[in-house]
């Protein structure tokens, strides 16, 4: 049966529905439809009551069409749904067989996480985040795996990282789904698309990568060649596209031949940093003896150019020596140590050298920095052998102390550490060498201030992330708070709140052992002493509870010499000393903070001060415990 | 205690309400944990902002519905601390077994005594409530004078043209519509929010024009019916002095609420279900401003699909608890069934949970349609009625899945095959279909496809937009 008469009607019928039923009688398609309906209605009762409603609306006044409108529309839409085909005829083709796994995860788990990984706006890293701390697998739900490999394409750069270091975990299982509707002329997504494969598959990606470089555009293209470099079995390819390639293409290729090895690859190298002298960076992460040896013997040879003072460094001179010397990265094979032995008896003269406009160019101190990042990053060997020595072989070079020193701290006992390098912090005022005393005192004092008591571990840890080999002597502190000569070591303000600490005073605090009650002994009449001193009583006095002391005593003077203070800090510090202190002495320091009479007058605090804290101290009192802040805003007049 | 995930997310308000129960429970947060020696209750402190930590308690006196108790501020029930506690068991932590604590043990007395004195109040006959008639008269009649008025905006409406809905006419309807929820008109109140709600989406996207008018029409044809049939209802009613409630779905589409001793009344109500979820999603209802939570679930006696709904309101979103995904079979001794045909709405009271048996599991494909074309011909019976909805939830047999061109396709182990394809009407946020050529494993024999059959009017087809596949083994969601 031909319905197409049947949906003109419903077409015109829904035309005069939007634009109004007024025009009904002018609607001369209706009325042809309803001459096509005609055949219909004569074949079957149902089509004949839709013709006789068609009817009935065209001749009905207007105040009753629009009822009857909606009546006809019924009928037809009914008739519409029953005579509604299904289907589709052709050959069918099997759905594809997905990645990844389902798993029972309910609406209010999955929704956020899809959520987070497909829509924008904050808060998102931490709910993906979450979910992975909760439950990793989750990740590898067919449903939520696509979203995240999506999610590599997400314009927020933290999210996209986030979600290419979580499919990097997720490990093989994954490799379907970066493969499935890759586009190799792609933007960022693909390309990070490509940086996961190649971290998840490592060579086995490159037959894969190979198949792709032809139409990899771009950042994708960067990242292919980026990739190859995994698979040791792809020199020639890359060397072939070190020379047609350029730009971000170029450095890619020359990134992934820095990880190559063989006489080919050195013999590239050799070429392409005579050419490019910059392009040293890429050996940067290098640890290989090739590259060890091109570095160190380039550096070499660009320093030699100046020891003798005859040339003087250009300002590009200056910059290509210090990219050299960043090339050195935290390389540490026995090969280097041939450079820095040449280094260290050069060292004089390195430090001698000025440039075009008779000024230093650091170069010594360059490398002695380097050397000590390169000590800190690496572990036992004969680099930090080399490095425990070097200040007792080169006493004169005082800055090789702060070398020496942490070497020892990362391989000595603690005993040891403090009887070596303990003197050379001064407790008295030098009368001779004085110079000479107060730098070593002065380089010591910075060096100790990458050392610092992380209470996570219960160990002292060096800055970039090594333990010392043992905690360090209580020994220390002790010599530390009787310092004599302080350099300048900078202002900061350790817990907000305007009050600023001394860097010296910060380290020191933060150089103790809490656990330990040598150290605390040591510290806590320091600390008071330096409290009235510089009146910066808010984080003095969380200093001195971290440590198991108290500010009783010392908080009134110390609030008389700082600024007026907010009454919100004071609420603070004392709520933190009732965590830690008895309620008797809470209420005396709640007294020498009314007496003090040294609340900001701002926002009525301390009038609020007034009642507050004398309510405070009949509280404690009655054993009842420290109020809330709440309870006491209440109070503000 | 034998706690699951699931079962704690699903004592949760809300999922943030879990996730940080489980943040606390994860940074040990809590100490004194302590127990009774007969595993009822459990007790702990938990660490909070103050420096009191915060006594928090859950009583398993009844195992599926734990009575949680908690010294915090917290209007959310059950608040995180308690939440967390329930972490602290899943996670095995050792609980000291110890005396009840004497507050807990007088609450649990008081509380004992309410449920006898409950009990017994509902074993006596309950007393006849006496109607108030003129009352009732008196609403019927509004409700009636509600309706002439809900007409001539039809009327006017159409007269005028939809396409003219905008502006002034615009805000003048949507107070003509806020007047009907004066008259108990709920239903067709809602109806013209919606048609109105139509009618801007054409104005502020164009390109969705035909969508929107077919809605709108959709919904006037439907509102025509409701004011027709509701009138003679009503009328009925007024004349017979009947104001009972009736097995009719006219009661909801005019803006009633049914009540569970109402629906108990009228005997919808079944006994010992057992009841298994095959798909749980959420939408928003713009025109009644509420958040819609909706689980599917198929009755494993008697195969029938059946439907639940959570309705939370925007403005008391948090006061309302949420429903979530559930994948254990719920036993409740009191099933109530709403009025209607096919997909009923369905709620209970009470019920337990435990995981499915592999039998069970495996019947459940079984319960499918006998065969898609049964299952077309219950659609279009259904969907002819100017006041059901437009769709259908059906569970058919599967055949095999595949693709045509562009077009998903379920065939049925018939031959005969149905277009899947996603509701244009639930938005992209329920898109499913391109999930199913994302399943991670093939289809094993007998498994059937879950979900709702509508028409689209696009292609004059009915098609299937399915939300889950069920297999012997698993239940496989294509969203939640």
């Amino acid at each position: 049966m031909n319905l197409q008469p049947l949906y003109d009607v419903k077409e015109r019928l829904e035309y005069a529905a939007i634009a109004g039923v007024s025009l009904l009688g002018e609607d001369f398609r209706l009325q042809r439809g309803l001459e096509s309906l005609k055949p219909l209605a004569a074949a079957s009762p149902v089509f004949g009551k839709i013709d006789a409603g068609l009817a009935k609306l065209l001749s009905a006044p207007a105040d009753q069409r629009p009822g009857l409108l909606l009546d006809v529309l019924a009928l037809v839409d009914a008739v519409a749904y029953t005579q509604a085909k299904t289907g589709m005829d052709g050959e069918l083709e099997p759905l594809p067989v997905g990645s990844g796994q389902y798993r029972q995860i309910s609406y209010g788990q999955i929704q956020p996480l899809l959520a987070a990984l497909t829509t924008t706006g904050g808060g998102r890293v931490e709910v993906v985040n979450s979910a992975w701390e909760r439950c990793a697998d989750d990740f590898l739900d067919y449903r939520v795996l696509p979203a995240l490999v999506g999610g590599l394409g997400d314009s927020y750069g933290e999210m996209a990282d986030l979600c290419a270091q979580l499919l990097k975990k997720l490990g093989s299982s994954v490799v379907p789904v970066l493969k499935k509707g890759f586009d190799p002329a792609g933007k960022r997504e693909m390309a990070r698309r490509v940086e996961v494969l190649a971290a998840v598959e490592g060579a086995e990606a490159a037959p894969w990568l190979r198949e792709i470089l032809p139409g990899a555009k771009k950042d994708v293209r960067a990242a292919v060649i980026r990739a190859l470099g995994a698979d040791s079995g792809d020199v020639s390819l890359l060397l072939e596209l070190v020379k047609a390639e350029r730009g971000d293409s170029r450095d890619a290729a020359l990134e992934a031949l820095a990880r190559q090895d063989g006489a080919e690859v050195r013999a590239f190298w050799e070429k392409e940093l005579t050419a490019h002298s910059q392009s040293v960076k890429f050996l940067e992460p290098s640890n290989a003896d090739w590259a060890v040896e091109l570095v160190t013997a380039g550096l070499r040879q660009r320093l030699e150019k100046f020891l003798d003072g005859e040339k003087r460094p250009a300002y590009e001179d200056g910059t290509d020596l210090t990219a050299w010397c960043w090339s050195l990265g935290h390389k540490d094979a026995p090969a280097t140590l041939d450079f820095w032995r040449w280094a260290d008896s050069r060292m004089e003269e390195i430090d001698r050298i000025e440039d075009e406009k008779n000024h230093p160019c650091f170069f010594g101190v360059k490398l002695t920095d380097r050397l000590l990042d390169i000590m800190r990053h690496t572990g036992p060997g004969p680099l930090r052998d080399y490095c425990l020595t070097l200040f007792d072989r080169r006493p004169e070079m005082t800055r090789y102390l702060h070398i020496s020193f942490q070497a020892a701290l990362l391989s000595l006992p603690a005993a040891e550490v403090y009887d070596k390098y303990g003197s050379y912090i001064l407790t008295k005022k030098p009368l001779l060498d004085k110079d000479r005393k107060e730098t070593l005192n002065n380089v010591m004092l910075r060096a100790l201030n990458d050392l610092y008591w992380n209470n996570r571990q219960g160990r002292h840890v060096i800055v970039a992330g090594q333990p010392a080999a043992q905690s360090l002597d209580a020994r220390w502190i002790e010599r530390l708070v009787h310092a004599a000569c302080k350099p300048n070591m900078g202002h900061y303000y350790p817990f907000g709140g305007g009050d600023e600490v001394d860097g010296f005073d910060k380290n020191l605090a933060e150089l103790a052992n809490p656990n330990d009650p040598e150290q605390c002994a040591q510290l806590v009449p320091y600390l008071r002493r330096r409290m009235v001193e510089t009146g910066s009583w808010y984080s003095y006095s969380q200093y001195l509870l971290r440590l198991g002391g108290s500010p009783k005593g010392v908080l009134g003077e110390a609030m008389k010499k700082g600024k007026p203070a907010a009454i919100y800090y004071v609420w603070f510090v004392l709520n933190e000393a009732y965590k830690v202190l008895p309620a008797a002495e809470v209420a005396e320091l709640c007294r020498e903070g009314l007496d003090a009479k040294q609340i900001r007058s701002q926002g009525r605090e301390a009038a609020m001060a007034e009642l507050a804290l004398p309510w405070t101290i009949e509280q404690l009192k009655a054993g009842r415990p420290f109020p809330e802040w709440d309870e006491w805003n209440k109070m503000r007049p | 205690m034998n706690l699951t995930e699931q079962f704690i997310l699903l004592q949760a308000p809300n999922p943030a309400a879990a996730e940080n129960g489980r943040k606390l429970s994860k940074k040990g947060s809590f100490s004194a944990h302590s127990r009774t020696a007969d595993d009822t209750l459990y007790w702990a402190e938990c660490a909070g902002s103050g420096k009191n930590p915060y006594r928090v308690s859950i009583d398993f006196t009844s195992q599926d519905a734990p009575v949680c108790r908690c010294s915090c501020p917290s209007r959310q029930f059950p608040c995180k601390h308690a939440l967390g506690l329930m972490f602290e068991l899943l996670a095995a932590k050792p609980f000291e077994t110890a005396e009840m604590p004497q507050d807990i043990a007088d609450k649990r007395a008081r509380q004992a005594a309410r449920a006898a004195k409950k009990e017994s109040a509902a074993a006596e006959p309950p007393k006849p409530k006496k109607p108030n008639t003129a009352a009732r008269k008196k609403k019927l009649a509004k409700q009636l004078e509600g309706l002439d008025m809900a007409e001539k905006m039809v009327d006017e409406l159409l007269s005028s043209g939809l396409g003219t809905l905008a502006g002034s006419s615009a805000q003048t309807f949507d107070k003509l519509a806020k007047e009907l929820g004066s008259c108990y008109l709920t239903g067709p109140q809602t109806a013209f929010t919606r048609i109105a709600l139509a009618v801007r989406t054409v104005q502020k996207e164009p390109a969705q024009a035909d969508a929107a008018y077919n809605q709108a029409l959709r919904l006037l044809v439907a509102l025509r019916s409701t004011i027709k049939k509701g009138r003679v209802f009503l009328e009925g009613k007024l004349e017979a002095g009947d104001f009972s409630a009736e097995d009719s779905t006219l009661f909801e589409a005019l803006g009633g609420v049914w009540k569970l001793e109402e629906l108990n009344a009228i005997g919808s109500v079944r006994e010992n279900a057992k009841l298994v979820q095959l798909s749980f999603d959420v939408s928003y209802d713009e025109a009644k401003k509420e958040q819609v939570e909706r689980g599917w679930w198929l009755d494993l006696d008697r195969g029938d699909l059946l439907q639940t709904l959570n309705l939370r309101p925007l403005k008391a979103m948090k006061y309302v608890k949420g429903e979530d995904s559930r994948f254990d079979l719920i036993e409740t001794p009191a099933l109530y069934l709403y009025p209607g045909e096919g997909d009923r709405r369905a709620r209970w009271e009470t019920a337990t949970t435990r995981p499915l048996f592999p039998e069970e599991q495996a019947k459940l494909p079984t319960l499918a349609q006998s065969s898609l074309a049964a299952a077309v011909k219950l659609t279009k019976g259904k969907i002819k009625n100017t006041l059901a909805p437009k769709f259908l939830a059906v569970l058919v047999p599967i055949g095999r899945l595949g693709k045509i061109g562009e077009e998903y396709l379920l065939e049925d182990p018939a031959g005969d095959r149905i277009v899947l394809r996603d509701r244009p009407e639930d938005g992209p946020g329920h898109a499913c279909v391109e999930r199913l050529s994302m399943l991670p494993k093939r289809l094993s024999a007998g498994s059937a496809l879950f979900g709702l059959m509508f028409y689209d009017g696009r292609d004059k087809a009915l098609c299937l937009h399915p939300y889950s596949v069920v297999t012997p083994k698993n239940v496989v969601r294509l969203q939640y």
